[in-house]
């Protein structure tokens, strides 16, 4: 193979601020789809276990569509024909008025799709609860929702810490799709430097180590998470 | 104080109580007995409204139970209740398991709902080990908090749902132990146990429960020494012998 490495590439000045701004999308993206999904994930999972059989349907509903449906389809969905959908006004404002378009529906796409596997690790975390808790806080005068503020959430949240730590790290990953839709991340930067210089391998291993750091950080501050919210002598291994 | 009239559970199809009717004055003691499956558990769990019945009626001083749209949760925080599984909040020190419902429900202040719990800690003799988790500490010593969780509520009346029948046996004199001095105190209690000791020293009466369906219901001296029916007998003769 004849191929001319040169690592400086990525050290040039107009190269290395495309990566970097590569690298802030990247984090945008995922940190604020993540904030979707934890809000609207935590809030179907309860709503798929609650007693209201109407609640429950519409929970599972939301659970099936976004979890069934590619993330990259449902990013051309959100971009492409949503906006068509819409009345029109609607639909021109989308088109012609919504700030930073590609970042706005990115997110979007991404927090509803992660927030259905969130909805699910949540729903079976609550399930997990011993069904003998939640009789005792209703033997106890407590309502449906302070039995789910106070016992099932507390408790169903630090079991689940775990699986969230690889939906938290899929979300970076995930986020790398936002480049079909325009949105210069990080993937879209690398392959933009690897097309002006040549220098594929650098630019995409660039990448690589960028994402894998990313991981490592995410998976130790969910470590922390974990053994700051542990139970003494409940679930998983004494640290 | 607790009036339970003719009530018939089912399951789908299944029936799992039958026409039961029995009285718990204030103040009394009454023990309910009988083999496994016989619905002692699902009855006492109709009283707090845990279980809902499809016939019959439940008042507890005076408050229908079974009432549509009955205000379940300011009844419920009356009537204490003591699990087999002990089921304290796993993730909250033994503190917060008895402050929780105090604060949340009965609205008690902070400071008021600690001193409670302090008190009632030290009663049950497990004052050394507020800070402690649930997971950390015995059956006998988690059982004894649930009671006095339940306590912290200034209930009414408690039900036991077989306080015992999850514990080593060395550990099932203390939890007794408190539930004795309690009964001694006044307090309204329905038992489902199968400690026959026990029932014989506090019990006021004896509930036999076959079926579903309430077989015998007598003063509990009457009950050791003549129980009226073959299937009384036979259980007894089984479980006193051993």
């Amino acid at each position: 193979m004849n191929y001319n490495w040169n690592w400086g590439v990525l050290f040039e000045e107009q190269y290395l601020n495309w990566l970097i701004s590569g690298f802030g999308w990247t984090i945008s993206v995922a940190l604020s789809a993540w904030c979707i999904a934890i809000v609207i994930g935590s809030l179907v999972g309860v709503g798929k276990t609650v007693p209201n059989k109407v609640i429950r349907g519409i929970c599972a509903t939301y659970v099936e569509i976004f979890r069934n449906v590619p993330l990259l389809v449902q990013m051309f969905i959100w971009y492409f024909a949503v906006p068509e959908m819409l009345p029109e006004d609607w639909g021109r404002w989308m088109k012609r008025d919504l700030p930073n378009p590609e970042f706005v529906t990115a997110v979007v796409a991404l927090g509803l799709y992660t927030a259905s596997r969130i909805a699910e690790q949540v729903r079976a975390g609550i399930e997990t609860v011993p069904p003998g808790l939640s009789a005792a806080a209703t033997a106890h005068g407590l309502s449906t929702a302070q039995t789910y503020r106070y016992v099932l959430l507390p408790i169903s949240f630090r079991i689940i810490v775990p699986p969230l730590t690889s939906e938290f790290l899929t979300v970076f990953k995930n986020s790398s799709l936002a480049l079909t839709i325009g949105l210069l991340e990080l993937t879209a930067q690398s392959q933009q430097i690897a097309e002006y210089t040549f220098q594929g391998f650098e630019a995409f291993t660039a990448a690589t180590v960028i994402y894998v750091c990313i991981a490592l950080v995410a998976t130790i501050l969910m470590q922390v998470l974990e053994k700051y919210t542990r139970i003494p002598g409940y679930v998983g291994k004494e640290a | 104080m607790i009036d339970i009239e003719n009530i018939s559970k089912w399951y789908g199809d299944f029936q799992v109580l039958t026409d039961c009717t029995t009285q718990v004055a204030k103040g009394e003691v009454v023990v309910v007995c009988g083999p496994s499956g016989s619905g002692k558990s699902t009855l006492i769990k109709c009283v707090n409204g845990l279980e809902p019945v499809q016939q019959g009626r439940i008042s507890v001083d005076g408050d229908d139970v079974t009432a549509k749209g009955a205000n379940l949760t300011a009844l419920r925080s009356r009537i204490g209740m003591v699990f087999q599984h002990f089921e304290l909040y796993p993730h909250m020190s033994v503190l917060e398991n008895l402050c929780l419902a105090q604060e949340k429900v009965l609205k008690r202040p902070r400071a008021e709902a600690v001193t409670r719990a302090e008190k009632l800690l030290d009663r049950v003799g497990m004052a050394d080990h507020a800070a402690k988790f649930p997971s950390q500490l015995s059956g006998g010593q988690q059982q004894r908090i649930a009671i006095a969780r339940s306590l912290a509520m200034d209930p009414i009346a408690m039900l036991f749902d077989e306080p015992t029948s999850a514990l080593d046996p060395e550990m099932i004199k203390e939890v007794l132990d408190v539930m004795v001095e309690l009964a001694q105190e006044g307090m309204t209690m329905m038992v489902v146990t199968h400690e026959m000791g026990f029932a014989r020293k506090v019990a006021d009466r004896v509930i036999f429960m076959d079926n579903g369906a309430i077989v015998e219901d007598r003063q509990t001296a009457a009950f050791f020494d003549n129980p009226e029916s073959e299937r009384a007998q036979d259980f007894l003769s089984k479980i006193l012998d051993h």
